[in-house]
């Protein structure tokens, strides 16, 4: 083995020359940041020649310079180049600093190995921890929002703890995970949520987004403030290594670890946040018309379809006018709530913004962290508080960490991380479960602060504007609970051995066990008196452990001073056990013990899930000078949970790298200082989750109907049914294909760049749960079916107008345009449902991009106008009328553009982020009821005549009027029979403040309010917690 | 040393990746624990029992068929909607669920009858084979008379078959009658198997009343095809081998906590129904003691009934009275004993034989007034049809016999009442008046097939278009061709 090494490093020898009239100059390169020690791979020039060589593994270099040279350049990408007079020196040994200008240049790419980014063949984005923390957001998703291009990041909602979806370059499953990979200090930790938003607190069925709860992701663990950086691998080609979890996407982030101190004594930091927060957007409502029905006063109606405000002291039944209460009005609530005088003076409430109050988030956090020069330690506790807008929501949050590392000897190290947090979230209720239906939604006419919300003496009895199974929110706010708490144990133990074999290799191998452990405890109540009933109570939770265990052994050799080498060799194993628990209760015996026990009818479940992958991977990687970069993987997986015989896979990848500007000719323009090329392929796979065809017990749960009106066992009588989900036995894996090409060139000093990227994926034998034709008797199956393809283009431009001693003003922008389209479905297979009502409905659908809103569209003749009804006897006549179930909107937007702004004088710095994602369509159910209601301004003016735009089914233009004195309820009529989509076009900006400004085209909400984390969540909102603006303030202190 | 340890070490570890990962070790791993892979017959026919009440007969079709047939009135959210015939009539999601459910039911009742028949794990247990087969008629003639022409050889074979055919209503109708007559077979057989007691929900393993009830069904599917092949003799002849009283009947009872009642649940859930002012109309006509049993007001609003007027009401909840027999525990009939005689007294009309026709309405009014949820005597049954029911019989028999009938179903029968309607109909006998206006152009002469197939199967897309042959097509009972 040495001797083909030797003969090796003999030929590669050959390769250096030596000419006359030289001298030898030598030294060492080391780094000034701490840990980071001699500098391999620096390049040392002769300035004004061609001459130059680069520092080996040690930091050491030896260079032949003309006799006459003066002055040898240092550079390294990433640190400030260095100019160093050569004088009568034979020994010149240079600290290297970091560069503050631009973007930092060392990303941490597959298990925890830092690369110059130049030697990357693919797309990877990398954000720090200033900026991270620099809005003070108690969100890790959010805190990322618009500093990524090629993601799209949507927070589900303005309530504390809510849930955040994450897409790098578009989807890739319908129903499946399309969340990327978290991975902490080189661990895989859960970040997804266990349970669908709205799939009733099952943990096995898909979410249909239309009731319950938001569920939180395991992401909402991380506190932002614990986070050094965060690099986000966008290609597959990126993620390659990490196999058959990683077709998404991963998002590495390292920790602080006290590692980047300077050595010396303990730094103790403390630091306080305050964050208030206000609704975002107020809907604009009617303030013209009462509570009621087609022009008529009714107090117990959901509509303010009624008659005019100032008119209601004339009403027979209730005005005051004949019943010797002049100018007033009589509101039989207020009776029921006993109050003296049921009589009032009409006027008119913003109920909505009555109801609201001013959010408030505190977060503390103290640390003490200290470097050594045997290593380095950070202990740290974190404290997160806040309360929502929205009465009784909050979230409390712990979060303690220890890490260390220490060397041992010359080649061994030891280290470790840990992590616990502990959330508590308190959460409202969203769309068929709302209880901000009634704040969105009650008549202006209706104090819905101030008027009784129970009656006195009988606490569980509310008193509301309306009938209907839907509780007035002040009372919700009491006594409704959606409740999750998560204790959590995250991190590992390390042993890294580091071996030089001679001058030029070097071997690093690596040891690394971890654990993730956490229990989650949902409880989900509405008290008794809910919806006029008895009440429901649902406790239900995960139990998950997850070990990983995790060995590499890099390699790394200078071939010569132009060609290195770098190989690695890994394994890693990671076993997940979950076990799920559920208990059901309804028809508590009374109020005010919202316990089980309390409940006549209870039932219970659990279960028990483990699943297993085993991973085996290598890279080998070259490097030509800093020109070339050639860098090869490949991985293979075995799961558990794919059919006997298809469990393995092998994922390749190939990336390469051309550094146009170490080209002489470019090298020696100053005003370019990087002009790079990539290329890359990759393949990566995602398993399905397969079992056996089973029986399970029916269940009676959805449809019109709360909670289970048929409940097994029955009177002691059990029974099962084939479950309506099958799975097919010959199931293989899903593939992505991806090629992606990019480019970036800095210039001036790299205080203006521009990186490009276009990368195209290819999903093939897509894993999902196939709808089949209800008659086959079967839902759906599991089973290999679709084809996506995605384009995306992402640009990153940054710049720096101005940089002087105290003063640096920053700008940078990401730029995201990603388009999915479905290919194919499965046989026979249109399009599949992922979320939704009745109609509309959130669909995959063939032909279009993904995903798309789906539901019955309006009839129109071959000029593509819409066909209004000009049958007189119609109830819809001069109305558009229903077509075809179609495809009406498209959810994903056209481009989003990030970017942000940074003016600092000395240590004062002004930050400005703004998003703007372009189109896109959204249904909001909260909009169409305004208008449904009679509440929008919209349906303000309700005494003209009005003209739908459309055509008769002559072709003619429509001139059927509608409306006006003679037809007063046309408008009524009108929007309880048209729902609509609405476009989104937003730009939010903050300033100091988070979402401070939102420019939208979706009237009345902030888009960014939906219902959860499932796939399609971004793309329907229905009584959802709205948006905030926060306003707030950090104290630092560091001693 | 140092390296023979690096060896020994790396040995073990690539032995341990690989037996970690053996294909044993993985099955092993993905077991499902929680989940049974089979099932015995008895466990899955209860379910059958319960869906076929609550989902297939007393689910949406039933519903829609409440407000179609103006036993009830729409007055919110979809049900307003198919009130006014706006979009829900004619879209493919309104009746999904249960063209879901009702194959699902199809799908699980097959399994049973695969199970039990020869080369099956249960074969021989005929007893349990015959309810399947009873079961399976009833799930499948409840889908054709809604929708006409239906999947039905090709359904129920899930990853085989992904885009079942459409078969005739003809040939589905003849299998019907063989899976009514194979089960009586198979429920006269000795079998070794156990009863299935306290599984069977609906007659706890008395196999003599799930014959009464095959014959039963025969005799109403037998006068459902009076159109095409009229065959009163076999109607009544069946009639006469079913149920005898009320209590042998095919009666789902829910009780109240654990099965809830479907119409109860639709008022608790959804409020969506009004008092229906043609019903009203037709028990006032009769000075019906009914009128003042099947009505109340609105909970906690006072005051006198309000009925919503058919097809013109308005949208609101809270405005107007609601059904008084709602109620909690009020059964699912998959087959009543009032209508075996309302059967015999339509078929001894039809062969002119007035006195057996009058007996038997007598009896079928009797049995209505006397259902849980009506509570009236056989005394004030009697009274009743001596005074008004005999009077009006005699002047015009079938419409009586029919109004009676159509009466009596209120509210848990309406699906078996708008099929009635439209087979008079077709028959030209037009004998219930309707009042919404809407008919003159809308009425829903069939129901659309669910979006579940029309997404995904190109045969039920084609065959639904638009949905609007559902105002223009009758099924094919009813003289239309699909």
């Amino acid at each position: 083995m040495r001797k083909i090494l030797l003969m090796l490093l003999f030929f590669c020898g050959f390769l250096l020359s030596a000419s006359a009239q030289q001298k030898i100059i030598s030294g060492t390169v080391t780094s000034s940041v701490q840990g980071e020690g001699a500098m391999p791979g620096v390049t040392i020039s002769v300035k004004g020649t061609t001459t130059g060589t680069t520092t080996d593994v040690n930091g050491k270099y030896s260079l032949a310079v003309p006799v006459n040279a003066t002055t040898l350049v240092f550079s390294y990408i990433g640190m400030k180049k260095q100019e160093v007079e050569i004088g009568n020196r034979s020994i010149i040994d240079i600290i290297m600093e970091p560069e503050v200008l631009g973007l930092d240049e060392v990303v941490v790419t597959a298990f925890g190995v830092s690369r110059e980014k130049k030697a990357i063949g693919y797309s990877v984005q990398d954000v720090k921890n200033d900026v991270i923390e620099r809005t003070g957001n108690s969100d890790l998703a959010g805190a990322m929002q618009g500093k990524i291009s090629g993601v799209d990041i949507k927070p589900s909602s303005g309530m504390p703890g809510a849930s955040s979806q994450i897409v790098i370059r578009g989807a890739r499953s319908f129903t499946g995970n399309n969340a990327p990979l978290y991975v902490v200090d080189g661990m895989p930790v859960a970040s997804n949520s266990d349970i669908q938003s709205g799939s009733g607190g099952s943990f096995s069925t898909a979410g249909n987004g239309v009731t319950g709860s938001d569920i939180s992701n395991r992401a909402v663990d991380i506190n932002p403030a614990d986070i050094e950086s965060i690099d986000v691998l966008k290609g597959q080609a990126a993620a390659a290594l990490y196999g058959i979890r990683a077709s998404n996407g991963v998002i590495v982030i390292t920790t602080k670890s006290g590692k980047n101190n300077a050595i010396g004594k303990p730094v103790v930091s403390i630091s306080h946040t305050s964050a208030f927060s206000r609704v975002s957007r107020t809907p604009d409502y009617q303030t013209t018309y009462a509570q009621g029905l087609y022009g008529v006063y009714v107090p117990n109606s959901s509509s303010s379809w009624g008659p005019k405000i100032v008119d209601l002291p004339d009403d027979p039944t209730y005005g005051g006018n004949s019943n010797g209460h002049p100018g007033e009005f009589y509101v039989p609530q207020l009776a029921l709530g006993q109050v003296a005088d049921a009589w009032v003076t009409p006027q008119v409430f913003n109920n909505w913004n009555r109801y609201f109050r001013t959010g408030y988030s505190a977060t503390n956090n103290v640390s003490v962290s200290q470097a050594t020069a045997e290593g380095n330690y950070i202990l740290s506790l974190s404290q997160t508080s806040q309360s929502g807008v929205a009465l009784a929501s909050g979230m409390d949050r712990w979060n303690g960490r220890a890490a260390a590392e220490r060397k041992l000897n010359k080649n061994f190290s030891t280290g470790f991380s840990a992590n616990f947090s502990r959330t508590d979230i308190d959460k409202l209720p969203t769309a068929n479960d709302a209880a901000l239906a009634g704040v969105l939604g009650a008549p202006v006419s209706y104090n819905l602060r101030d008027y009784p919300y129970y009656i006195p003496g009988d606490p569980y009895t509310d008193i509301y504007y309306r009938g209907g199974s839907w509780d007035n929110p002040y009372w919700a706010a009491e006594h409704t609970i959606f409740n999750e708490k998560t204790d959590r144990f995250f991190g590992n133990g390390f042993v890294n051995y580091t071996a030089k074999l001679g001058d030029k290799m070097k071997l690093k191998v690596r040891y690394q066990l971890g654990a993730d452990s956490y229990t989650t405890d949902f409880k989900d109540v509405f008290e008794y008196g809910h919806a006029g009933s008895t009440g429901i109570i649902d406790n239900y939770g995960i139990t998950s452990f997850t070990i990983n265990s995790l060995f590499t052994a890099n390699f790394d050799w200078n071939m010569t001073s132009n060609l290195t080498l770098n190989a690695m060799l890994g394994n890693e194993f990671d076993q997940g056990n979950q076990k799920t628990y559920s208990e059901h209760g309804e028809d508590f015996n009374f109020g005010g013990w919202a316990h089980i026990r309390n409940a006549n009818l209870v039932t219970a479940d659990e279960s028990f899930y483990k699943n297993r992958t085993v991973g085996t991977f290598g890279s080998l990687s070259l490097q030509w000078k800093s020109l070339i970069f050639l860098t090869g993987t490949g991985r293979y997986d075995v799961v558990s949970t794919m059919p006997a015989d298809n469990r393995s896979f092998f994922y390749p990848s190939v990336a390469f790298s051309f550094i146009f500007s170490e080209l002489n000719a470019i090298k020696n323009l100053d005003w370019i200082s990087l002009a790079k090329l990539r290329l890359s392929y990759a393949e990566v796979g995602q398993a399905g989750s397969y079992v056996q065809n089973y029986y399970t017990t029916p269940n009676y749960s959805g449809g019109w109907f709360n909670g289970f009106p048929i409940q097994y066992p029955m009177g002691g009588i059990s029974s099962y049914i084939p479950n309506n989900i099958q799975y097919d036995p010959n199931l293989v894996p899903q593939n992505t294909k991806s090629y992606e090409i990019g480019g970036e060139l800095k210039f001036f000093e790299n205080r203006l760049g521009i990186d490009y990227t276009f990368s195209r994926q290819n999903v093939v034998d897509q894993i999902f749960t196939v709808p089949l034709a209800g008659s086959t008797g079967i839902r759906s199956l599991l089973m290999n079916g679709g084809k996506v393809h995605t384009n995306s283009h992402e640009v990153i431009l940054y710049m720096t107008p101005l940089a002087m001693k105290n003063l640096q003003w920053d700008l940078n922008f990401n730029f995201s345009k990603i388009d999915n389209y479905v290919d194919a479905l499965a046989e026979g297979v249109e399009s599949i449902f992922i979320g939704g009502f009745t109609t509309p409905q959130v669909r995959a659908g063939i032909g279009s991009t993904y995903p798309v809103i789906y539901g019955v569209s309006f009839a129109r003749n071959e000029d593509g106008k819409i066909l209004v009804d000009d049958d007189p006897s119609s109830a819809n006549y001069g109305f558009p009328m229903a077509g075809e179930p179609a495809v009406i909107g498209k959810v994903s937007p056209d481009f989003i553009l990030g970017g942000g702004t940074t003016f600092a004088y000395k240590s004062l710095s002004l930050n400005a982020l703004f998003e703007w994602k372009e189109g896109g369509q959204m249904y909001s159910g909260s909009i169409g009821l305004l208008d449904f209601y009679g509440l929008s301004t919209r349906v303000e003016d309700r005494e003209s005549t009005f003209i739908y735009d459309g055509v008769k089914s002559d072709g003619t233009p429509n001139d059927i009027a509608r409306g006006g004195p003679s037809d007063p309820y046309a408008l009524e009529m009108l929007h309880q029979n048209v729902k609509k989509l609405f476009k989104k076009v937003d730009l939010g900006v903050s300033v100091f403040a988070r979402n401070l400004l939102i420019w939208t085209a979706l009237p009345n909400l902030d888009p960014e309010s939906s219902q959860g984390n499932t796939n399609m969540g971004g793309s329907f909102e229905r009584f959802t917690v709205p948006q905030t603006t926060s306003y707030g303030f950090t104290l630092d202190l560091t001693f | 040393m140092k390296k023979k340890i690096s060896i020994i070490l790396f040995t073990a570890i690539l032995a341990l990746t690989f037996w970690s990962c053996s294909e044993s070790i993985m099955n092993e791993i993905n077991k499902d624990i929680n989940d049974p892979n089979d099932m015995t017959s008895k466990l899955i026919i209860t379910d059958a029992m319960t869906a076929s009440a609550f989902s297939v007969v007393g689910g949406d079709f039933n519903f829609y068929a409440s407000i179609y047939i103006e036993h009830n009135v729409g007055t919110f959210g979809q049900f307003y909607n198919a009130e006014i015939r706006s979009s829900e009539p004619t879209s493919a999601t309104t009746y999904n669920n249960t063209w879901d459910g009702v194959y699902a039911n199809l799908y699980s009742l097959k399994l049973v009858r695969e199970k039990c028949s020869e080369g099956g794990a249960e074969a021989g247990n005929y007893h349990t084979l015959g309810i399947a087969q009873i079961l399976t008629a009833l799930n499948l003639a409840i889908l054709t008379d809604v929708m006409g022409d239906v999947s039905w050889t090709e359904a129920l074979q899930p990853g085989v078959i992904f885009t079942p055919v459409l078969d005739s209503q003809q040939d589905i109708y003849s299998d019907i009658f063989s899976l009514l007559d194979d089960a009586i077979a198979n429920l006269d057989k000795e079998t070794i198997y156990l009863s299935l007691g306290n599984q069977d929900l609906i007659y706890g393993g008395v196999t003599d009343l799930w014959k009464k009830f095959a014959y039963g069904l025969k005799a109403r599917y037998t006068m459902r095809l009076s159109l095409k092949t009229p065959a009163y003799a076999d109607v009544i002849t069946f009639a006469n081998q079913s149920f005898t009283s009320a209590d042998e009947q095919a009666a789902f009872n829910y009780n109240g906590s654990t099965a809830l009642s479907p119409f109860y649940c639709m008022f608790r859930d959804r409020d969506y129904y009004g008092a229906s002012q043609s019903l009203h109309n037709k028990l006032v006509e009769r000075s019906d003691p009914r009128d003042a049993v099947f009505f109340t007001t609105y909970p906690n609003v006072g005051g006198s009934l309000v009925f919503a007027p058919n097809g013109t009401a308005n949208q609101v909840q809270g405005a107007y009275s609601i059904s008084a027999i709602s109620t909690i525990t009020a059964p699912t009939y998959l087959l009543s004993y009032h209508e075996i005689e309302f059967l015999k007294a339509e078929a001894y009309v039809r062969n002119n034989n007035l006195a057996l026709a009058d007996t038997a309405l007598r009896k079928a009014v009797t049995a209505a007034f006397q259902k849980v949820n009506i509570g009236l005597s056989a005394a004030e049954a009697v009274s009743y049809f001596n005074t008004t029911v005999r009077p009006r019989f005699t002047a015009n028999p079938l419409s009586e016999v029919m109004n009676q009938k159509y009466i009596a179903f209120f509210e848990e029968e309406a699906l078996e009442a708008y099929n009635d309607y439209r087979r008079l109909k077709a028959m030209g006998n037009n004998v219930i008046t309707l009042e919404n206006p809407k008919n003159a152009t809308q009425f829903p002469l069939r129901y659309t097939y669910g979006s579940e197939d029309v997404t995904t199967n190109v045969n039920v897309r084609t065959a639904y278009g638009d949905g609007t042959y559902v105002y223009t097509e009758n099924v094919w009972w009813a003289g239309g061709t699909r």
